[in-house]
């Protein structure tokens, strides 16, 4: 082997050598890369399954309390003899935030009800100061008020957050209201005049009015417990919701 | 003698720019993230609120969107996958913008007039739509910035060796050893 050649391999091993190392370190730049994006995509996996499994809703339970529709349009939940802890909620048929509400937690006011740990009482009232929102509001309290039978009032109130409308276009329209009505189980002959007149809107109003400042509401929903506002992360908790209330049974 | 001098002042002055940029917009995605992460319903109204979505997707991206903002927004502070995280925040706000103009655009009032007092807006009153648009745009454009000239100062990119080798003039650490 002449002096050339024993210089040009020892180049080439040189060479060799620089490629090996520029394979491990790429290797090793793909493994810290892949690493570090698994952590990242496992954070964000972890954190919705803790929040999707926070707001996860009860099961329906063996079935609702007895239930009363008020005078004053309020409705009572409540089994025989159960007076407090007194659930009271505030809520607007056509606000988004208490559709999710009802999504959410509304299972659990009824079960708290039907297990005899709450007496519940649903306050719809109407929030919104401009149409096309406010009319929506008035025309599916008013028609609520129009429902006298608590089993009925509860399917229909049901119906009307499952159906709400889009902010931004005229919904609850009073033929709606009336199929809703059939559907919920209303037979009373009157529903539907009551309906079609918008009987109730004017005492839905009032009754709004006296309800906000009574209470001293800054929205809906708007749930307090013996009077006591309770916080938005807590009611849109079930697990903490259900906490709370029987805490305040004791 | 000026023109090299200036390309010298912009190769020390661009991976800073990069380090503001990263806390810029990091932080406006950890404080977003972070108030609606406790309360996890305010940002699945949101999201349902601009119609864009079929209602269970919207579910699924209002439970996601704090998550994803708050785990972005640090690897973008720390300065970890620095391209990919820019990336990301960038898709974000430009979601955000499309979002935005879209409600402009049909007329949505985003103002569900639940959560606290201040939802409803009164009759004149409009929604500060081109102010967000334009922050958010501005938002964008600093993630643009990123995915350009990643990952900037103090980024963990660097000491793991994922740093990208677009400016090898800036890599003073890995010297010439080696040539």
């Amino acid at each position: 082997m002449g002096k050339a050649e024993r210089a040009k391999s020892a180049r080439d091993k040189i060479r060799e050598q620089q490629a090996a190392d520029r394979a491990r370190e790429q290797r090793k730049k793909v493994v810290t890369y892949i690493t570090a994006g698994a952590v990242a995509v496992a954070a964000v996996a972890a954190g919705m399954w803790y929040t999707m499994s926070r707001s996860q809703s009860e099961q329906a339970g063996a079935g609702l309390a007895p239930i009363t529709v008020q005078p004053d349009g309020s409705v009572i939940m409540a089994k025989d003899g159960v007076t407090q802890p007194v659930v009271d909620i505030y809520e607007d048929f056509q606000c988004p935030a208490c559709k999710e509400l009802e999504r959410v937690s509304g299972q659990t006011f009824k079960n708290l009800a039907a297990e005899g740990l709450a007496k519940v009482v649903y306050h719809p009232i109407t929030i919104f100061p401009q149409d096309p929102t406010r009319a929506n509001s008035v025309r599916a309290g008013s028609a609520a008020r129009c429902v006298a039978d608590g089993k009925q009032w509860m399917a229909f109130h049901d119906l009307l957050f499952e159906n709400q409308p889009s902010e931004s276009v005229e919904g609850f329209k009073t033929d709606e209201l009336i199929e809703w009505g059939k559907e919920a189980g209303v037979t009373d002959p009157g529903f539907e005049t009551c309906v079609t007149s918008q009987k109730h809107a004017q005492t839905q109003l009032d009754y709004s009015d006296k309800v906000n400042k009574q209470e001293n509401l800054e929205g809906t929903p708007t749930v307090k417990i013996d009077g006591q506002m309770i916080d938005n992360s807590v009611i849109f908790t079930p697990k903490d919701l259900r906490d709370t209330v029987t805490g305040a049974a004791k | 003698m000026n023109a090299s001098q200036a390309s010298h002042n912009a190769r020390w002055a661009i991976p800073w720019v990069t380090t503001v940029a990263r806390l810029v917009l990091g932080g406006v995605l950890i404080a977003a993230g972070g108030l609606k992460i406790g309360n996890p319903a305010d940002s699945v109204v949101a999201v349902k609120a601009y119609e864009l979505l079929p209602e269970s997707v919207a579910t699924t991206a209002g439970y996601a969107l704090p998550i994803v903002e708050v785990v972005v927004g640090v690897l973008l502070i720390v300065g970890l996958m620095t391209r990919v995280a820019a990336v990301v925040a960038a898709l974000l706000m430009f979601a955000f913008v499309f979002g935005i103009a879209w409600a402009w655009a049909h007329g949505l009032r985003i103002d569900c007039g639940c959560f606290g007092g201040g939802g409803q807006l009164g009759a004149g009153q409009e929604p500060t739509y081109l102010l967000d648009i334009l922050r958010d745009f501005g938002l964008v454009l600093l993630g643009g910035w990123i995915v350009r000239f990643p990952p900037g100062r103090f980024a963990l990119d660097r000491p793991l060796g994922l740093a990208g080798a677009e400016h090898p003039m800036d890599d003073e650490e890995n010297g010439d050893g080696q040539g």
